[in-house]
């Protein structure tokens, strides 16, 4: 693993490089004084001929059964070692070093290690006894799968490490460790595959998380901020997943994951928005019915954009755009509302916007109530009181329904929707094409790491066409991607004489 | 920044070149070419395509921009005149389609009251593509091209049911009147120009004339269907019938139970429009950068924008007057600026640029 330190506390920065010397009261006294919280505690302990050892560490992130089997027990039945590797040597421990400097000893205390002071001898060792708890794996509540696998990442960095790795046994999977938040010191693991991901890509995420220094990293998404070109662009320009096979299958690609410490939600780059219209289980389907859920992802985007704001231009600039059986039904049912439609809309929208926002931060308990009243009072009970139309209400519905069949652009679709709505109020369809153009043209020019963020339809990459919109059998998909331009092209090989079923028949 | 691929001009020329020729031009031509209006539009296709040609082999002898192939021959001030007078002749061209564009959107898409201010959103539009150089053309020919297939098709197969072919006979009975029909509609071709402003920002391939020349053919054809279509349908009523993509397929869905779904056809093309309506505007705002090297893009992409949306905004109710003026008289210029200066652009000095900018892959 490479340690690449992105920032570091200000504080300890500025202090003179100080080392440990050979005295263990003095140098205990310089660690406490910069670890000064009461969580952190000292374990002292002597070895057979009475010099004393003193462990320092954490309360709640280290473990102190391992402290004390591993660490101190073996010390304790020997006498003193005379030099700190010799007392490694008595250590049965995988993870350890001998460090001098203070800050790097504070910095690595600070992340669960153990830090041992021996008297007499010059330095301490550190020892990864880390104990975090976690949840365990479990399938993520964001892509629930019918087939396929169900495990989903948590919030630890190193069971997530472990979950790619369980999936790629290769040599060529590699793990960049850096450090960003000057107060959090938060792991990030840049995960891709040497030989087939872009090394300038790779170091291009490195310099650009680098040129950050935030106070603490809470989550993945403050460094999915870090990698976008346009932080103000309501499209997202970051990949996101929260399944290991899913995060594999984009690394094998030639794509660079970035998986966060305390965030379950692992990145990707370069972004492509066909990626959203993917679903989990697209590759362990049949292709037909991969390209039938895809045109539908795309179908029900354009439904929950383009219904609102296509009702409202419709009733206000152009009744013939409703077949005229509809209109009628329509018009009878609007006669008595006394809102404009765009109005009447918009206000249904927000209220479809704070229910949502609602039943995601209220308890559990409490969201069947919530359901019950944004259902039947305030849907049934305001048509009846003539405050909004039938049609109204089911142009809603299904508008906020269909945003959901491609979950990762909720956010972005529901404030389009609310721009397209303002728009076809405005100025009607024109304004609901002009829109279009407008996000259109923003899409078209944005790119991710140097790759277009509409790619591969514009611009067009032929080859890429096999798994964007339609998915094509696995036995097509034999190369990556090319808009990833990796050097190792190919992905599938079939091995002379073995024949494949198909080409006997 | 400004690199396209071969490809995104073929795709232009499938996707976005008819486009412009599909509003009013069908009701126009036929004014002048009555039912030989295939015939007045191929002879305009024949001659658009030998300027295309020329300008193509223009490309394979230099990977200089237009502007540097002037200022190779004149100098930098006669050069700097000369490209001034054909921004001025793009953004004239420009305004024709601008307000075409703007008679049809008022015509199509409201049946109620409206005014200048539904159409002037289209300017922010143009300003932020404008703004972003010459590579989203290429990126918006790519995503129109299967855009516009899909909705041409699809609206001219809901007007197959009607239409009566034997209007368009006998061929060939306009005699003067085809010509006559070349001349005026010469302001509907000035899209051949465009290659000229591509010129140093593609890289020429192997078998360019044949991919170039297919996919032209292709939107000619395109162009040419849709003229005979539309004449079958109305016959010499025809030029009483503007905007006719909302006209062709209408009989055949009004009276449905679902209503004018061809209508979501002609919203498909009109977007299709839009894009193509910029194009010129993009073309005069990168050339206002290659003029002038301090004008960042932003500026010069308000400079073009305010001046087309300050002719629209004088001229909001003049839109006859514009057709007239463009029909009578802009067909002098369009016939030498789109056909007969580009021709000349090949005895231009044609040297190698020094700049070593590759096309991209994607």
């Amino acid at each position: 693993m490479i340690f690449y330190e992105c920032t570091q506390d200000n504080d300890m920065k500025n202090e003179t490089k100080k080392t440990l010397g050979k005295k263990l009261k003095e140098n205990l006294q310089s660690i406490l004084e910069i670890l000064t919280a009461e969580d952190i505690l000292t374990y002292q302990f002597y070895t057979k001929d009475n010099v004393l050892c003193t462990a320092i560490y954490i309360d709640q992130i280290t473990d102190k059964e391992l402290l004390g089997s591993l660490i101190a027990k073996p010390l304790s039945l020997i006498d003193a070692p005379t030099t700190l590797e010799d007392a490694m040597k008595e250590l049965y421990f995988p993870e350890n070093s001998c460090e001098e400097d203070v800050t790097t000893i504070c910095n690595k205390i600070l992340a669960g290690n153990v830090a041992l002071l021996i008297d007499n001898l010059q330095g301490a060792i550190v020892l990864g006894a880390k104990k975090i708890s976690s949840r365990s794996v479990a399938e993520p509540p964001t892509s629930m799968t019918i087939k396929g696998p169900r495990e989903g990442f948590i919030e630890d960095i190193k069971i997530n490490m472990g979950l790619v790795r369980k999936r790629l046994k290769t040599a060529q999977l590699q793990f960049d460790m850096i450090q960003c938040g000057k107060q959090s010191q938060t792991s990030i693991a840049v995960v891709y595959l040497s030989g087939i991901a872009n090394k300038k890509i790779v170091q291009q995420v490195k310099d650009k998380i680098a040129s950050y220094e935030i106070d603490e990293v809470v989550d993945s998404s403050y460094i999915g901020k870090f990698l976008t070109a346009r932080p103000l662009s309501l499209f997202k320009q970051v990949g996101t997943t929260e399944k290991p096979d899913i995060f594999c299958a984009k690394i094998l690609e030639g794509r660079i994951g970035l998986i966060v410490d305390g965030s379950p939600i692992v990145l990707t780059v370069p972004y492509l928005i066909a990626e959203d219209f993917q679903g989990p289980q697209d590759y362990f389907a049949s292709p037909y019915r991969a390209t039938v859920s895809r045109f539908i992802r795309l179908f029900a985007i354009l439904i929950s954009l383009l219904l609102p704001a296509y009702y409202v231009a419709a009733q206000l600039f152009k009744l013939q755009l409703i077949p005229f059986g509809l209109l009628m039904t329509i018009s009878a049912s609007t006669k008595n509302i006394p809102l404009s439609p765009s109005i009447e809309l918009f206000f249904l929208l927000v209220i479809l916007e704070i229910l949502l926002e609602a039943s995601i931060l209220m308890p559990k308990q409490v969201s069947l109530a919530l359901s019950v009243i944004g259902a039947l009072v305030l849907g049934d009970t305001a048509v009846k009181a003539g405050i909004v139309s039938t049609p109204a209400i089911i142009i809603v519905a299904i508008s906020g329904i269909s945003a959901y069949a491609v979950p990762e652009l909720v956010g972005t679709s529901s404030i389009i929707r609310i721009i397209l709505l303002v728009l076809a109020g405005s100025i009607g369809t024109f304004g609901i094409l002009l829109g279009i153009a407008l996000i259109l043209y923003a899409l078209l020019t944005m790119e991710s790491f140097g790759t277009p963020l509409l790619a591969p339809f514009a611009p067009l990459v032929k080859k890429d066409l096999k798994d964007s919109l339609f998915k094509a059998d696995l036995f097509d998909l034999k190369e990556r991607p090319a808009v990833f331009k990796s050097k190792n092209k190919k992905r599938l090989l079939q091995k002379k004489g073995v024949e494949n079923e198909q080409d006997k028949t | 920044m400004n690199k396209i691929k071969l490809r995104q001009i073929c795709f232009l020329f499938i996707g976005m070149m008819p486009i412009t020729k599909l509003l009013m031009y069908p009701s126009i031509l036929p004014y002048y070419a009555k039912n030989d209006v295939v015939l007045s539009a191929a002879i305009n296709f024949i001659l658009q395509g030998i300027v295309i040609g020329f300008v193509l082999w223009l490309s394979k002898k230099t990977d200089c921009t237009f502007f540097q192939l002037l200022q190779n021959t004149f100098g930098k001030i006669i050069a700097t005149i000369i490209y001034i007078i054909f921004i001025l002749f793009l953004l004239f061209s420009s305004f024709m389609l601008i307000t075409e564009q703007k008679a049809f959107v008022i015509n199509t898409l409201y049946e109620n009251t409206h005014t200048y201010f539904n159409f002037m959103p289209f300017f922010i539009v143009s300003f932020f593509a404008c703004s972003k150089g010459l590579k989203t053309i290429g990126r918006v020919a790519d995503l129109c091209m299967p855009i516009f297939l899909f909705a041409f098709i699809a609206i001219i197969g809901l007007s197959l049911s009607n239409i009566n072919f034997s209007s368009i006979l006998p061929i060939g009975g306009g005699k003067l009147g085809i010509f006559k029909g070349n001349l005026i509609s010469s302001c509907w071709y000035t899209d051949c120009l465009y290659p000229l402003f591509f010129l140093g920002h593609f890289q020429y391939e192997k078998k360019s004339f044949l991919k170039i020349g297919i996919s032209y053919g292709i939107g000619a054809i395109c162009v040419m269907l849709f003229l005979a279509i539309y004449y079958g349908l109305y016959g010499d009523i025809t030029i009483l019938r503007q905007n006719s993509i909302a006209h062709i397929a209408k009989f055949t869905t009004a009276f449905t139970s679902i209503g004018r779904v061809d209508y979501v056809f002609v919203f498909t093309l009109t977007l299709v429009h839009v894009f193509y309506t910029i194009v010129p505007l993009q073309f005069a705002s990168n050339g206002l950068i290659e003029l002038f090297p301090k004008c960042n893009n932003i500026l010069a992409s308000a400079i073009i924008n305010f001046v087309i949306l300050l002719f629209i905004w004088m001229f909001t109710y003049d839109f006859s007057s514009i057709q007239i003026f463009y029909s009578q008289y802009f067909w002098i210029f369009a016939s030498i600026f789109a056909y007969i200066l580009p021709i000349c652009a090949i005895f231009l000095k044609k040297e190698r640029s020094t700049t070593d900018e590759k096309v991209l892959d994607v």
